[in-house]
């Protein structure tokens, strides 16, 4: 139950932080960038998109699929089995695709993105948290 | 308010809501034994459908806010269901809490009240400034 409610709580942050980027996008106006400078560099390069796809909204839907799974979890909605598997494949996906978005960050685009950094660590931690909760 | 701490305060209460939203669907019948017996008594459905309805109406408050769609509102209906819960659990050991999120609330409507709204609220005493200080004689 407490690791459901972290997981809610981090998928949560993630949905009102890639909904902000998504506005900023849509809007063409910067985001605000507290550390650093490269938001900018590092949202309008190449590597901003999959399959055509901007990294924003995939990471929107992660968040809104893994908030959802987790309020699945917590209420009881059967098949139980199979949202505890969607879970740990999606935010195992999710944790190599952010190891690869920070690598290109680190390696290729050679500028850090604030908002970038903190999905990562969102997703990290969620990674961690259910880890943490199967070896307990 | 200062931006940032603006949406601090707005993803926190989104939360808030969100999480007592998917408890109370998690057990509405618990949830409804907070009811008074009296407001329970009020009630034209059963109490498992009204929690039912209150857990949607908490997770739309708290999706709005999340999003930043509406603060304003969201905001408003919350602390206006806010008022509503401290009024039919009556006062209990958790009552400070809720005092504590309808204050939250409600510096979040006052802080994102968009123009339009602010301007109909104030029109009165702006008018009245504006009548006072023209004609003098009138006063």
């Amino acid at each position: 139950m407490t690791s459901f409610a972290l997981l809610f709580t981090l998928s949560a942050i993630g949905v009102s932080e890639t909904v902000y980027l998504i506005r900023k996008r849509i809007a063409s106006e910067k985001p605000i960038c507290p550390i650093g400078g490269g938001c900018v560099t590092v949202l309008t390069s190449k590597y901003s998109k999959v399959f055509l796809i901007p990294n924003d909204v995939l990471g929107l839907l992660s968040y809104i699929i893994i908030s959802f799974i987790a309020a699945f979890l917590v209420i009881g909605v059967e098949p139980m089995f199979v949202w505890i598997s969607a879970l740990k494949i999606l935010v195992a996906v999710a944790s190599l695709m952010s190891i690869f978005l920070t690598y290109l960050q680190w390696r290729v685009i050679h500028a850090w993105c604030f908002w970038c950094l903190m999905s990562a660590f969102t997703i990290w931690l969620m990674g961690i948290i259910i880890i943490v909760n199967n070896l307990i | 308010m200062k931006k940032a701490s603006f949406h601090f305060l707005r993803v926190g209460l989104a939360i808030t809501f969100l999480w007592i939203g998917v408890l109370i669907f998690k057990n509405p019948e618990a949830w409804g034994g907070y009811l008074q017996p009296w407001a329970a008594g009020l009630l034209p459905i059963p109490l498992a459908q009204a929690m039912i309805g209150t857990a949607i109406l908490d997770v739309a408050i708290g999706a709005f806010l999340l999003i930043d769609f509406l603060p304003w509102l969201a905001a408003l209906v919350g602390a206006i269901h806010i008022i509503i819960v401290l009024t039919v659990s009556g006062i209990t050991d958790i009552t400070v809490r809720d005092i504590g999120l309808l204050v939250a609330a409600l510096a979040l409507t006052i802080d994102s009240l968009p123009q339009e709204v602010l301007n109909k609220i104030w029109f009165v005493k702006k008018q009245q400034t504006q009548w006072m200080g023209q004609s003098p004689e009138i006063k």
